[in-house]
């Protein structure tokens, strides 16, 4: 099987800061990985981690400043327009489309950009519509459609020229469960399994990279940690257990960290908050030897809500891997390692 | 060839595409509309007025004198034409992309496999388009209320005048644009601009009542060799140079602004591209 995307040692900085006190900041650093044709690939990382960074490389709307994208075999920069006729881009902001146009109109403004025209336009639009569920809205603006809609409009858009590599940043960001799963499911079943789409899907959500990604590379800081299979990354982690707290009332996040982590076996620890409520993840080869001893130290500062013991997740994974969580609240992270 | 054909097939396509998407837009907002061609009537009205007061009807000796026909209904209203054309260049091309940015679909355009220059032709096309519109209305309506007194055959060969001060227009028009990707605040460029060349341009008034240095300057405007050369053929403005000369003059303008422009919009867009910008607003 051939090589679809090559990203080869890519390093994107931005300067930050105000005049003297400029410095550059590595949105992404030294990334390397190949993606192969008709490969479901997902770039898993929380937010900052440098994954859309990456996606605007691919996609020509950025310029590295080291390294080597490709395309289907051809450089990304001295084959802008080749590599863009290959691509379909969907990004997760609402207002990538025209709000004051209806759906058709996007679609037909854009199959003019993308070279279509005539029948040939007016045929891939009546499919996609028809694809996407979308023919009864098709005349509407779409400032009266949903966020799913849209979202499926702007997947529309990206199919029009039927390219060969779809590059989905953050597809399903902030719609509701139900076009999630439709969403998730057309990925899979529609344009990677039916179509043979090479896809690159950035995501933060682990168990959408768990389901649908057949390879993962794990970006954090822009870096890129690991690829691997989910299988693979579950199988090579040599911890089996997770212990979760959920706690109130904890004073010194930190130093009940410090704390736990210096109990017997324990690899990792992290904690977020939110609404005055901590969680606690604790990654160990087996929990129940330090039940108590940690029951004990989490009560001399608060109060147990709740206790979980589970098997590790990706996202269990990634934190073991990173050190960091792949959730949101980024700022509230408190990661804390033995070495 | 027949690649190549395809090819300009496709960004032709592409530029009428991006005229007509932006006709719908517009005509959404029908109020805006409705404005956009009221506006440079109500502009023009009072320098008219102004004129007939100060000259005590609306044939001038002085202005007799300085260009060879004292008409300055007919004078100041060609010469007002003009701004639509700087509005054109200065504010309809040269905020177009900055619109889309602010919209947030400038990325999505530009993903697309055109090249940028290509979508720069698209807003000169809406834009000329666009003005031209708003352009008739004024003559229209200030023809039905004054009776403007022009050669009509002079109308062709002003039309082919402003066909070539248009390329020289795209140029600037093609250079705010990029700027007012990188100054947020582009308007300010626009308005010193606008501001310049509305003096040193003859818009209201003859060349020759401007100081010899201002002068000197409006002979790198192209809108100066638009404006004198159409009043030249509609009303038999003196013009102190030939027609040839003109056209001379504002073909090498064309090229020199569209050049520069198509340079600006080139490093602009390299600039942006290395620096993330494109989407900021």
């Amino acid at each position: 099987m051939s090589v679809a995307i090559e990203v080869k040692d890519v390093v994107k900085k931005f300067r930050r800061g105000r005049r003297l006190k400029k410095r550059d900041i590595f949105a992404v650093d030294k990334a390397t990985f190949d993606i192969e044709e008709g490969e479901l690939f997902g770039l898993l990382g929380p937010n900052g981690a440098g994954k859309t960074t990456l996606v605007r490389c691919l996609a020509t709307l950025l310029i590295q400043d080291e390294g080597t994208i490709k395309i289907m075999g051809k450089d990304i920069y001295s084959n802008s327009l080749y590599c863009r006729r290959q691509i379909g881009l969907v990004t997760s902001g609402e207002r990538t489309l025209y709000w004051k146009l209806s759906g058709r109109d996007n679609l037909k403004f854009f199959a003019a950009l993308y070279g279509l025209d005539g029948k040939e336009r007016d045929m891939r639009i009546e499919y996609l519509m028809e694809l996407l569920d979308l023919k009864d809205v098709q005349n509407e603006r779409i400032e009266k459609y949903s966020s799913g809609m849209k979202q499926k409009i702007s997947l529309a858009r990206a199919l029009l020229h039927d390219p060969k590599v779809l590059l989905l940043d953050e597809p399903t960001l902030g719609l509701d469960p139900q076009f999630s799963r439709f969403l998730r499911n057309f990925i899979k079943n529609s344009l990677n399994k039916e179509q043979k789409k090479t896809i690159l899907l950035t995501t933060h959500y682990m168990d959408e990279a768990d389901e649908l990604c057949e390879r993962i590379a794990f970006i954090n800081r822009g870096k890129i940690v690991d690829v691997k299979t989910p299988y693979e990354y579950k199988r090579d982690l040599p911890h089996t257990e997770v212990l979760e707290l959920r706690c109130s009332g904890i004073q010194n996040c930190d130093e009940l960290l410090k704390q736990l982590q210096s109990l017997n076996s324990v690899e990792k620890t992290t904690a977020n908050s939110v609404d005055h409520v901590t969680n606690i993840k604790i990654i160990l080869p087996r929990a129940e030897p330090i039940l108590s001893d940690t029951i004990e130290l989490v009560r001399k500062q608060g109060k147990i809500l709740g206790i979980n013991v589970e098997q590790p997740t990706l996202e269990d994974v990634f934190i073991y891997v990173t050190g960091t969580r792949l959730s949101e609240d980024t700022a509230e992270e408190r990661p804390a390692t033995k070495d | 060839m027949k690649q190549f054909i395809k090819q300009m097939k496709h960004y032709a396509r592409a530029v009428w595409a991006e005229n007509i998407k932006e006709w719908k837009v517009e005509l959404t907002y029908k109020p805006d509309f409705i404005r956009g061609l009221i506006d440079p009537l109500v502009y023009a009205l009072p320098y008219l007025l102004y004129g007939i007061a100060l000259v005590g009807g609306r044939n001038s000796k002085t202005l007799q004198g300085l260009v060879g026909s004292g008409d300055i209904i007919t004078f100041v209203t060609l010469g007002y034409v003009f701004i639509g054309f700087l509005n054109m260049a200065l504010w309809a091309m040269g905020f177009s992309l900055r619109k889309e940015q602010y919209w947030g679909t400038l990325e999505s355009v530009f993903a697309a496999p055109v090249p940028r220059w290509v979508f720069a032709m698209g807003m000169a096309a809406h834009s000329t388009l666009h003005q031209g519109l708003m352009i008739s209305v004024q003559l229209l309506v200030i023809n039905l209320i004054f009776k403007l007194t022009i050669n009509p055959a002079g109308i062709l060969p002003s039309l082919l005048v402003v066909a070539v001060m248009l390329i020289a227009l795209y140029g600037l028009g093609m250079m705010i644009a990029s700027v007012t990707l990188v100054l947020k605040q582009g308007q300010l460029v626009s308005e010193a601009l606008s501001g310049i060349m509305m003096i040193i341009t003859p818009i209201a008034y003859p060349l020759a009542v401007l100081p010899l240095f201002l002068r000197k300057a409006a002979m790198f405007i192209p809108t100066t060799y638009g404006i004198m050369t159409v009043r030249h053929f509609l009303m038999g403005e003196n013009m102190g140079f030939s027609v040839a000369t003109s056209f001379f003059r504002l073909a090498l303008l064309g090229i020199a602004w569209v050049t520069f422009g198509i340079i600006i919009f080139e490093i602009i867009d390299q600039r942006t591209r290395r620096t993330g910008t494109i989407s900021h607003y």
